[in-house]
């Protein structure tokens, strides 16, 4: 082993710094800022339209309802869980709400609490299915994503059962106009969904990287041993950013049902890939301890203007399907090469 | 404590048999139809596909993976079949469907083996993909399929029907290499413990393609009998069916932490899963509560599987080190 070829020593000697290039721009905090560019710079010639002001608006109001749940899903991704329920829970969510405040035999029907009601329900059913979510995990010692997937199936196949007894179609329509304001509405010329996605991101920033429950998820998601062994509380840390998942996935479905005027029980079926692709494209990691809401913003950003392109471009679903289960490959493999310079390093 | 934990240990390794005799009794009591035997091969000739399915479930399950692209592979080799295949013989047709759901397998195992990413995320991004293909080249339009495969299902040798027959000889080839041959003990040991398989100079990453190529074969030949079974496919054809495969190995006792199970079991647990569907059909239960039965079901397989891995775990710690008792 002592004879190496002359030609291996040169591209030996060439790689550290091909590879430092490349390691440098894949653990960037802005890669996938980069990657928007990128990408926004490649399809400019073929839809010109994506950079109006009208298209960018639209941009932006697809980014909120996405952004709150995506925030909640980066807690979870952070402690190395992962929650593929959202999508249950947005839908049991917006039928539950719904009930409640509908004018044709709401609970809540033609009172003043009504919208309050209908939302403080909303907020609940998403705490009560993230609690199932985190006891499961810490308590039965299930593996979180088969957890979800058996909770997503169970609540998506529950709010359409549900719809059927509080409404003779498949949703639940006659909202009150309070409720449906919160899609329309605006303070100072700024949308209240914008508001709500900023509060929920800038107290999510804060919990993450401020506050003491924020240091105890990061320390559960890098080293759950370690976590237990230095006093974390393990099993709550865990149990409680599933319950911040639920309820952000359950601000989404309040989002989602005023824009649509309608509970549909199947109002989040379609968005997991979305979920999931935007946190870990923004660099939050599957294998836990690292992640940042402001990747997430970047993430979410991604895949708005990967979907708004494609939509313009007259891409089919079956096309949409195909280029975001690619993007989420692409990301997962960003993902373990990141994981793999790190511990080279 | 020690029995104590032993005690609850034998509850939940027979849980699934003490929930199937309680299912037949249930049922046998709310309908006098269900207990008949036409009734029981119905359920096994229902059961068949996803038990099938299972088996090949099993093998990457074992090796502490997970496969959530079968039923998308399905859809995808079925399409295909339909679209490119037309009046081919039958033997033809499965060929093709076992090699293309094997390819896909193939993929599966390399970016999981290559690459090292997680198994549920590459295959969830597969069923997405292999969905989304399938509906391209359908135009999600329905397929159906020449009666040179449907007639299958009315086929039988020497009165075993078509099914029941595909499914046996599953079964059997799936046992005798995971329980005869070296490859299968090479399975448990990778699902046991991946590290020391390596250090004991298994090749890891060849058997862990090999379990993924494995499933997808299976999953073709299921999906063959499913279709062989309907005639006709639509844009939602084998949607969800992994989350029963999955719940059929886990019901018979085979480990999401790997290394621990069956295919004998996973067939098992296939029945079980049929036997709760076709007992709600036939006491005509609300349609909708089907999926929610199906995800109580999953759910609680797969607690009494992390209960049960907890036990263990708790167990073989004290028969390593006696001394910590005294």
């Amino acid at each position: 082993m002592t004879a190496v070829p002359p030609v291996d020593v040169e591209r030996a000697r060439a790689r550290p710094t091909g590879h430092l290039r490349l390691a440098r721009l894949v653990l960037s905090e802005y890669f996938t800022l980069v990657l928007c560019a990128l990408y926004l710079a490649a399809v400019y010639p073929f839809v010109p339209e994506m950079l109006t002001a009208e298209v960018a608006a639209n941009v932006l109001s697809d980014m909120m309802p996405l952004l709150v749940v995506a925030i909640g899903q980066t807690f979870v991704l952070v402690i190395a869980g992962i929650d593929l329920s959202v999508t249950a829970i947005i839908s049991m969510a917006a039928v539950v709400g719904a009930s409640v405040m509908t004018g044709t035999g709401g609970y809540l029907a033609g009172s003043p609490l009504a919208v309050p009601g209908a939302i403080l329900a909303m907020l609940l059913v998403g705490l009560a299915i993230g609690a199932i979510n985190g006891l499961s995990v810490t308590r039965l010692n299930m593996p979180s994503f088969i957890v979800t997937l058996a909770t997503r199936m169970f609540f998506a196949g529950a709010a359409i059962w549900y719809t059927t007894f509080h409404s003779a179609s498949s949703s639940i329509a006659d909202l009150p106009a309070g409720f449906t304001a919160i899609a329309e509405g605006d303070v100072l010329g700024v949308p209240v969904t914008v508001l709500i996605a900023v509060a929920v991101a800038v107290a999510a920033h804060l919990t993450l990287s401020r506050s003491r429950l924020g240091r105890h998820i990061y320390a559960v998601g890098a080293n759950p041993k370690a976590a237990r062994i230095s006093g974390v509380p393990v099993a709550r840390t865990i149990l409680i950013t599933f319950m911040i998942s639920g309820a952000c996935a359950a601000i989404t479905s309040v989002m989602y049902v005023s824009r649509m005027q309608t509970g549909s029980p199947i109002v989040g079926e379609n968005i997991l890939l979305d979920v999931i692709g935007a946190v870990v494209i923004g660099g939050t990691s599957l294998f836990g301890g690292k992640g940042k809401v402001l990747w997430t913003v970047f993430g979410v950003l991604f895949l708005v203007l990967l979907d708004t392109s494609m939509k313009l471009l007259g891409a089919s679903l079956f096309a949409i399907f195909i280029i975001k289960g690619g993007v989420i490959l692409l990301a997962a493999m960003i993902d373990t090469l990141r994981h793999r310079l790190m511990a080279t390093r | 404590m020690k029995i104590g934990s032993r005690l609850l240990l034998l509850l939940l390794q027979n849980a699934p048999y003490v929930l199937f005799v309680v299912l037949l009794v249930a049922f046998g009591l709310m309908s006098d139809r269900f207990l008949a035997v036409a009734n029981f091969r119905n359920i096994i000739i229902q059961a068949a596909p996803i038990a099938i399915l299972a088996i090949g479930m099993t093998f990457v399950l074992l090796i502490a993976h997970i496969d959530l692209s079968v039923g998308a592979s399905m859809y995808l080799t079925a399409s295909v079949l339909a679209l490119y295949f037309t009046g081919v013989p039958w033997p033809v047709g499965l060929a093709a469907v076992a090699v293309g759901g094997a390819m896909i397998g193939l993929v599966n195992g390399l970016v999981v083996t290559r690459l090292g990413v997680a198994s549920f995320i590459v295959t969830l991004a597969m069923l997405f993909i292999l969905r989304g293909i399938a509906m391209w080249l359908s135009n999600t339009r329905m397929l159906m399929f020449p009666d040179a495969i449907t007639d299958l299902n009315r086929t039988a040798l020497l009165g075993i029907p078509s099914a029941i027959l595909a499914f046996l000889v599953v079964f059997a080839l799936a046992w005798v290499v995971l329980h005869q041959t070296p490859f299968g003990r090479q399975v448990y040991a990778v699902g046991e413990d991946p590290e020391a398989a390596r250090k004991a100079g298994l090749p890891v990453e060849r058997i862990t393609l090999a379990c993924f190529v494995i499933a997808g074969l299976c999953a073709g030949i299921g999906g063959f009998v499913t279709i062989s079974q309907i005639g006709a496919v639509g844009p939602k054809y084998g949607d969800q069916v992994e989350f029963a495969a999955i719940a059929a190995s886990v019901l018979g006792g085979v480990s999401l932490f790997g290394g621990r199970g069956s295919v004998a079991g996973t067939v098992f647990g296939a029945i079980l899963i049929k036997t709760v569907q076709n007992g709600l059909n036939i006491i005509n239960a609300d349609p909708y509560i089907y999926p929610l039965v199906t995800a109580a079901i999953i759910f609680l397989a797969v607690a009494i599987d992390g209960l049960r891995t907890r036990i263990l775990e708790r167990l073989e710690q004290r028969t390593i080190r006696p001394l910590s008792e005294a």
